[in-house]
């Protein structure tokens, strides 16, 4: 690790360097929401955001995307895709750590060619943040990214001290005769910003024995008060930034002989999600899908050791019907009443 | 771009179709990439993913041993877009196919042992790739006994060849159920009163129980979700470590590979891909898993 500074001012000047590398996607203040999306200038971006709606998984999975073309002569091939240079600026620890928990899937063993295309020409820089009453990173030990960006940036006073991870990254700065070399008083503030964040989090998920106790207590009666209220709409899936199921469709055009195949996020809150052949179906009631949502958002990702549910609070910010994640797996867990 | 082997459907010529049952089609796929077609290996219990060019995809396991030589096989019932699509391909027509995903059953660590192969329906298709693996290596193994329910004579998948046990030494021991009066296998069972029953599945377990050692034999199983549960009260009961009793899993599936989520079973401590980490498991591993079975 490679540690950089930059005093806020200059800020137009990285920006101006990171420029080179391709795009920069920061996040947007969209009404009350944020939104990550193309920015021009540093201005145009809201770094002290909480949270966006939909998280960066959309610039690696999109919401719906071609992945084959088909032709009734010549078959399959897949959708070629220019290469796009992007730069995400801004992202939180619990976005980053969630980027890890996807590329553990889609660049595994078999490896996506979209997703690992686009990850390969996508720069990452985090920002650091303070939580708002629904984050609840810390509980999931999400709330600090040690890894998984290129270049990461903490707001100490009017400054920025710059984590450089990776080679990539050291190389998107070359160059910068803007940046400095840190002060250790620099560190001295990065440690009390960080003691000052992890006093200020409101919410508290027990973690410790979560996969466990969600495996064991399926049938706790504490289920059913929040699925009578879940409108199963999937909008949790959705903004959840480890969600990452599709469903895939195909389809010719008018002349019958040329087509593509389609992918789009799906949600495993409809009832097509666990169905088979013949109509029978795994998952047939709504209870169902709300216990293996909170299971499967409960696990540990073999290949990173991360949680699934990385404390973004999105799910919560965004059910139409107030669920809220942290209150349901601590009704499970007794821990609540 | 990346070039994604598992991605993308490799083109296959139909070499063959035959109507096995009113519902039922086998297809035999020659690979039009004889490179493909040499490196395409496969083991009993594996699937693959098959395309009808222009409809879509669908999962389907493999019906045979490559043990024997031959194209690939697929058994295929026709039941929703793709399968109906497919129903209407016929010989010189082509298809995609991607593959061979999944783990397979233990073959070897089942040498040694008995194998008790528990069919129903539908479940024949991926158990026969495993009774003609065991029969064509048939000195590395025990005792061969297949437990298989159908509905009726008409519905019996790979007819010449669950029967030839009836008819001469074919290697293994065959017992079937049968749900719907059918006078073939009324007739039959007035034959072999021993080796036929009317009924479900597990009606069957009592006739083979003389030819059983539960401790020395693997259980195999495939059928429909429902029949699971029985067998496997009937393997506990006779003494079948969890360890040695394997099913395979039926899942919708989109991608194959673990990425598309919906044959995620489980969750917390135990979150698994069936196309990844099975289709086949051993009871022990699905044990705590509510709604695996």
């Amino acid at each position: 690790m490679l540690y950089l500074k930059i005093v806020k001012e200059d800020l137009p000047k990285l920006f101006g360097a990171l420029r080179r590398f391709g795009e920069i996607h920061g996040p947007v203040r969209m009404g009350r929401f944020y939104a990550f999306r193309e920015v021009s200038s540093v201005d145009e971006m809201s770094l002290d955001y909480t949270r966006t709606m939909i998280p960066p998984k959309k610039y690696f999975t999109r919401p719906r995307e071609r992945i084959l073309r088909v032709s009734r002569e010549r078959g399959y091939e897949l959708v070629g895709e220019g290469p796009r240079r992007l730069v995400l600026f801004g992202l939180h620890a619990c976005d980053i750590n969630a980027i890890k928990i996807t590329d553990s899937i889609y660049i595994d063993e078999y490896p996506d060619p979209y997703y690992s295309e686009r990850r390969r020409n996508a720069l990452l820089v985090g920002v650091s943040c303070l939580p708002d009453e629904e984050c609840f990173c810390r509980s999931m030990g999400t709330d600090y990214a040690h890894d998984g960006f290129d270049l990461f940036l903490h707001e100490v006073g009017d400054s920025y001290l710059i984590r450089v991870a990776t080679g990539r990254g050291e190389e998107a700065l070359e160059g910068a005769d803007f940046l400095r070399k840190p002060e250790r008083e620099d560190f001295v503030r990065l440690a009390e910003f960080e003691r000052r964040r992890a006093r200020m989090f409101k919410k508290e998920l027990l973690a410790s024995h979560l996969p466990d106790v969600v495996d064991s207590l399926h049938d706790s009666e504490s289920w059913k008060e929040f699925v009578n209220r879940c409108l199963a709409c999937g909008s949790c899936n959705l903004v959840c930034p480890t969600c990452r199921c599709y469903e895939v469709s195909e389809s010719l055009n008018v002349s019958l002989k040329e087509g593509f195949r389609e992918r789009r996020w799906d949600s495993c809150f409809l009832r097509s999600h666990a169905l088979v052949a013949g109509g029978l179906n795994f998952r047939p009631t709504r209870l169902d899908r709300f216990v293996h949502r909170y299971n499967c958002k409960s696990g540990i990702n073999r290949a990173t050791g991360l949680p699934y549910c990385v404390g973004c609070g999105r799910c919560t910010v965004f059910c139409p019907a107030d669920i809220d994640h942290v209150e349901v797996i601590n009704a499970i867990w007794g821990v609540v009443r | 771009m990346i070039y994604a082997q598992e991605f993308v459907p490799k083109p296959a010529e139909i070499a063959d179709v035959r109507q096995m049952t009113p519902i039922e089609k086998l297809f035999r796929l020659r690979f039009l990439n004889d490179e493909f077609e040499r490196s395409f290996r496969y083991m009993p219990g594996q699937f693959v993913q098959l395309s009808v060019y222009g409809v879509g995809e669908t999962t389907i396991s493999i019906c045979r041993s490559q043990t024997r030589p031959g194209p690939l096989e697929l058994l295929v019932r026709r039941v929703g877009r793709v399968t109906n699509a497919l129903h209407g391909l016929k010989e010189g027509d082509v298809v995609g196919i991607r593959g061979p995903f999944g783990n397979w059953f233990p073959m070897e660590d089942m040498e040694g042992s008995d194998v008790l192969l528990v069919a129903g329906g539908l479940g024949m298709a991926p158990l026969r790739g495993v009774l003609q693996y065991v029969l064509d290596r048939r000195e590395k193994y025990g005792n061969v006994n297949l437990l298989y329910g159908v509905k009726s004579y008409e519905e019996t998948l790979f007819k010449e060849e669950v029967l030839e046990p009836f008819e001469r030494d074919s290697g293994f021991e065959s017992f079937i159920s049968f749900e719907k009066d059918d006078p073939f296998y009324e007739d039959l069972m007035r034959r072999h009163p021993d080796r036929l029953r009317k009924g479900v599945v597990t009606a069957l377990f009592e006739l083979v129980d003389r030819y059983l050692d539960p401790k020395n034999t693997y259980a195999v199983v495939c059928g429909p979700p429902v029949m699971y549960r029985f067998v496997m009260r009937e393997l506990d009961r006779r003494g079948f470590s969890p360890r040695r009793v394997y099913v395979t899993l039926e899942r919708r599936m989109r991608c194959g590979v673990g990425k598309c989520g919906h044959c995620i079973i489980g969750g917390a401590t135990s979150i698994t891909y069936v196309c990844k980490d099975g289709p086949v498991f051993s009871y022990f591993d699905i044990l705590s898993i509510r709604g695996a079975i």
